[in-house]
């Protein structure tokens, strides 16, 4: 900027070395202000030199060479942009006039203002003072004489000559003759004005100035002055005519004036200030802003929210209720880890290591015993795994034995964090056969009971509201003890339902309508028994009573039915008269149908004709056959292997079968319970975990861990590497079934039926 | 409420090893107790003590956390809390064996 101006200022050529010269100082100077972009050059401040140069990507490439080349500058006094000979178009005169030069060289004049102030040492001043007006006083100098020229109403000449000025480009000549005029004009002007300004000050100061008396009498002796001798020439201040004018004023009295007033109340108070006591104010200071938001709402929606809300008080009861109660569970979870921690160890982390040597043998190893006390007496009729949480499983409690039934059962859901007391339990006023939890939303849980009635238990309410829905005991129950409940596949409309079967031979849906059950008769089981007479003579037909239903694992309307008789049954949802299918699959009641988690065509049942049957879908022989000595009350596939099963007896054995390992005995028999006392009921796998759950008669459920032996997993061939486990599984299966399958395998009837649909 | 309470009190009580539960009000003020009454209020004095600090510990490192729970493991036995802001419970388990 600096240098620019210099530039601009000194044009003359003789001028040129002197500018060089300032020139040079300053950029020396620049070079000594240290800013940050120069420091680099500094070597005490080494350490903040920039790594390396950042170069933009798209930067040109140009050799060291040509960066080092010295490019000169020259500094002349023309000036490029100079045009010697401007024209312009002239609309006067219609054509292209060659426009006139200023005079002052290549100045170029945007304003012109017409200063008052002239020169001490021109002409005019010199004529001025000759004349008497340099005796003036400063005061009355610039200001005063302004005044006087407008109070004369002489502005319009003055406004006059200023639109000539504005078109600066065209009449250039013409102004500056003008201007050269015109501080003549305004010189002719003051000359005229001058006395008569003077008088009017004078008045002037006689009004303001009453107060100093002393000054009056001077000006008006100055005034007197001027008039009426020759003036003499006054020494000036400066060479403009300026000059500063004071006035003291009267300086007032100080004076202090204080009341006393009672000093209001006060209090110490002392707090500590943690960060989360600021943090707990914002928020609180948040929800009130949220609330006075709220508040600001037209009162009608305020009422009808209000309405549906409970009071504040009811609110902070029921969290705290709540929260206590999650404290208790946690706390008695904590307490339950110290005194069960080995076996928390164990269940995690221990394996059996004799499994190693004893090839093809595997053991239990018991973990936790689960017992509620007011169910002592009642057997565990149900148990499973919930299909969510790999901890929790839900517990029936019933009775098995109907010379004496108990008058309650109950609905229990244990965690293995907590062996002491169950998660839930809610107790019943008929014992439950059966339960199953829903898959989709695992805390609902619907359960058959003794006496018919089918119940749908919500486990996240409270305790005191029992179930959720229970079918009408008066008009659709059933009329005997429901044996085996399976939630169904969603209806058309989205309800979720269930299926039960029960010893009065009918399967029954039921779907979950807000606030209600209702039943629709699948099936009804006729049996084979022709129909007997009656006491009065009229013939009845016989049902056959149904012990359990199981579901094909992909078709959602295939189902089998297990009766008392040793029926199985192979049903469909679509055909409510005829069976698809029938077996005589065993001698005594058939207390489960399993189907295997890996071929769809592959199930189990067991019965109490002491025997375990492994079925092919449209085969009237079983694959296998196991006798197991004892009623067998229940038969599961393992959810990790597709060869393994496990199956318990009245005689309070787990008999644990991999077909792949052994296919004529069990690779595990272990006693849970002692037969004297208790009988197995119910078993099974939990679907993550290396552990099964065991019901017995005396309402003590057992999980027992799987040897390593017992649940040994496929190694995938050499060739083929990148097998999952589940095809493997899948393979080894089939493979078995070729070696077994003694007939060619024939498409089975359910197959053939309802491929087509 | 006050029934669950008893009962879950009870249940507690009934665990092996389980030497005491205290139930502690807001205001530091032990209102069950399966404890002796001078030792209850001991615990109740002491343990509302550290919860606060243990409480200003959890929330000065980061506000908008908070402190769930407190195990003490002695020598001798161990004391597991619950705190909160309504109500402190207290849980004195002696090991097992």
């Amino acid at each position: 900027m600096l240098k620019a101006m210099i530039k601009r200022a000194l044009k003359k050529d003789d001028e040129t070395v002197l500018i060089t010269k300032t020139l040079l100082r300053l950029e020396q100077k620049d070079t000594s202000t240290k800013s940050r972009g120069n420091l680099v050059e500094d070597e005490a401040l080494d350490w903040l030199k920039p790594r390396a140069l950042i170069r933009p990507d798209d930067q040109e490439d140009v050799p060291e060479a040509d960066l080092e080349e010295e490019v000169g500058r020259i500094l002349t006094t023309i000036n490029p942009q100079w045009v010697a000979d401007e024209v312009a178009y002239h609309y006067g005169q219609g054509r292209f006039v060659t426009k006139a030069k200023p005079t002052y060289g290549k100045a170029y004049p945007l304003y012109i203002y017409q200063g008052t102030a002239i020169r001490k040492d021109s002409d005019e001043a010199k004529a001025q003072v000759a004349a008497g007006y340099g005796m003036v006083g400063f005061d009355d100098a610039g200001p005063k004489r302004a005044k006087v020229k407008k109070s004369a109403a002489e502005e319009e000449e003055e406004e006059e000559p200023e639109p000539e000025n504005v078109p600066a480009e065209e009449a250039k000549p013409e102004e500056d003759v003008q201007d050269e005029e015109k501080p003549k004009e305004v010189i002719e002007e003051q000359e005229i004005l001058k006395p008569e300004a003077i008088d009017e000050e004078a008045a002037a100061d006689e009004g303001v100035e009453e107060t100093t008396p002393e000054e009056k009498e001077e000006a008006e002796a100055q005034v007197e002055e001027k008039i009426e001798i020759k003036p003499r020439v006054k020494k000036l201040a400066n060479q403009f005519n300026f000059c500063e004018r004071a006035a003291l004023t009267y300086n007032f009295p100080r004076r202090s004036v204080d009341t006393q007033t009672i000093p209001p109340p006060r209090a110490n108070y002392g707090a500590t200030v943690l960060q989360c006591i600021i943090f707990d104010y914002y928020q609180e200071d948040y929800a009130k802003k949220q609330r006075e938001k709220e508040e600001e709402k037209p009162k009608r929606l305020r009422k009808k929210a209000a309405k549906h809300a409970k009071s504040a008080q009811q609110i902070h009861d029921e969290q705290l209720a709540q929260r206590i109660r999650e404290a208790w569970t946690i706390l008695e979870r904590l307490v339950n880890q110290n005194i069960y921690d080995d076996i928390a160890q164990d269940y995690r982390y221990w394996d059996d290591p004799s499994d190693e040597f004893r090839e093809g043998m595997g053991s239990l190893l018991p973990l936790w015993k689960f017992q509620f006390e007011p169910m002592r007496n009642h057997a565990v009729c149900d148990v499973q795994w919930n299909p969510h949480y790999q901890d929790l499983f839900a517990v029936a409690y019933g009775s098995l034995d109907f010379t004496q039934q108990q008058k309650q059962g109950c609905l229990c859901l244990y965690s293995i964090k907590n062996p002491a007391y169950p998660e839930y339990s809610v107790i019943t006023d008929s014992p439950i056969i059966c339960l199953d939890v829903f898959k989709e939303t695992p805390y609902l849980i619907c359960v058959g009971r003794y006496d018919g009635n089918v119940c749908v238990y919500n486990a996240q309410l409270t305790l005191e509201s029992s179930y959720q829905y229970k079918s009408d005991s008066v008009r659709d129950k059933h009329s005997n003890i429901v044996w085996e409940i399976r939630w169904g596949a969603r209806l058309i409309d989205g309800e979720a339902s269930f299926f039960s079967i029960s010893g009065d031979g009918r399967v029954v849906q039921w779907a979950v309508m807000p606030g209600e059950l209702q039943a629709t008769t699948i099936i009804t089981l006729h049996s084979s028994v022709p129909p007997i007479p009656g006491p009065d003579g009229t013939l009845i037909t016989v049902n056959s009573c149904g012990s359990c239903i199981c579901f094909h694992p992909e078709k959602p309307d295939i189902f089998m039915v297990g009766t008392e008789d040793g029926m199985i049954h192979t049903c469909s949802l679509k055909y409510n008269r005829n069976y698809v299918r029938s077996v005589q699959g065993h001698h005594m009641p058939v207390y489960r149908i399993h189907y295997n988690y890996f071929n769809n065509s592959i199930y189990a049942s067991c019965s109490g004709d002491w025997r375990v049957k492994i079925w092919e879908d449209g085969r009237d022989e079983p694959l296998f056959m196991f006798e197991l000595g004892s009623p067998v009350g229940d038969v599961k596939w393992a959810p990790y292997s597709s060869t393994v099963f496990a199956a318990c007896t009245a005689d309070g054995k787990v008999y644990v079968y991999d077909l792949n390992v052994n296919k004529y005995r069990p690779i595990c028999v272990q006693a849970v319970v002692s037969k004297k006392t208790k009988k197995l009921t119910r078993i099974d796998f939990n679907p993550r975990l290396p552990v099964v759950v065991c019901g017995d008669t005396k309402g003590t459920c057992h999980v027992v861990k799987l040897s390593p032996n017992l649940r040994v997993m496929c190694k995938p061939p050499k060739k083929a590497q990148g097998i999952d486990q589940r095809s493997l599984q899948i393979m080894k299966l089939d493979k078995l079934l070729s070696l077994v399958r003694d007939p060619p395998f024939q498409t089975g009837v359910v197959d053939e039926k309802f491929d087509d649909d | 409420m006050a029934n669950e309470a008893e009962e879950t009190v009870r249940k507690l009580s009934l665990h092996k090893g389980v030497v005491g539960v205290i139930v502690v009000n807001g205001e530091g003020i032990p209102i069950k107790t399966t404890l002796d009454n001078h030792v209850s209020v001991q615990y109740a004095g002491l343990m509302s003590a550290l919860v606060d600090k243990a409480k200003a510990v959890v929330r000065d490192l980061d506000p908008s956390n908070d402190l769930t729970f407190l195990r003490i493991r002695s020598m001798k036995s161990e004391v597991m809390v619950a705190p909160d802001k309504d109500f402190i419970l207290i849980v004195v388990q002696s090991p097992t064996d």
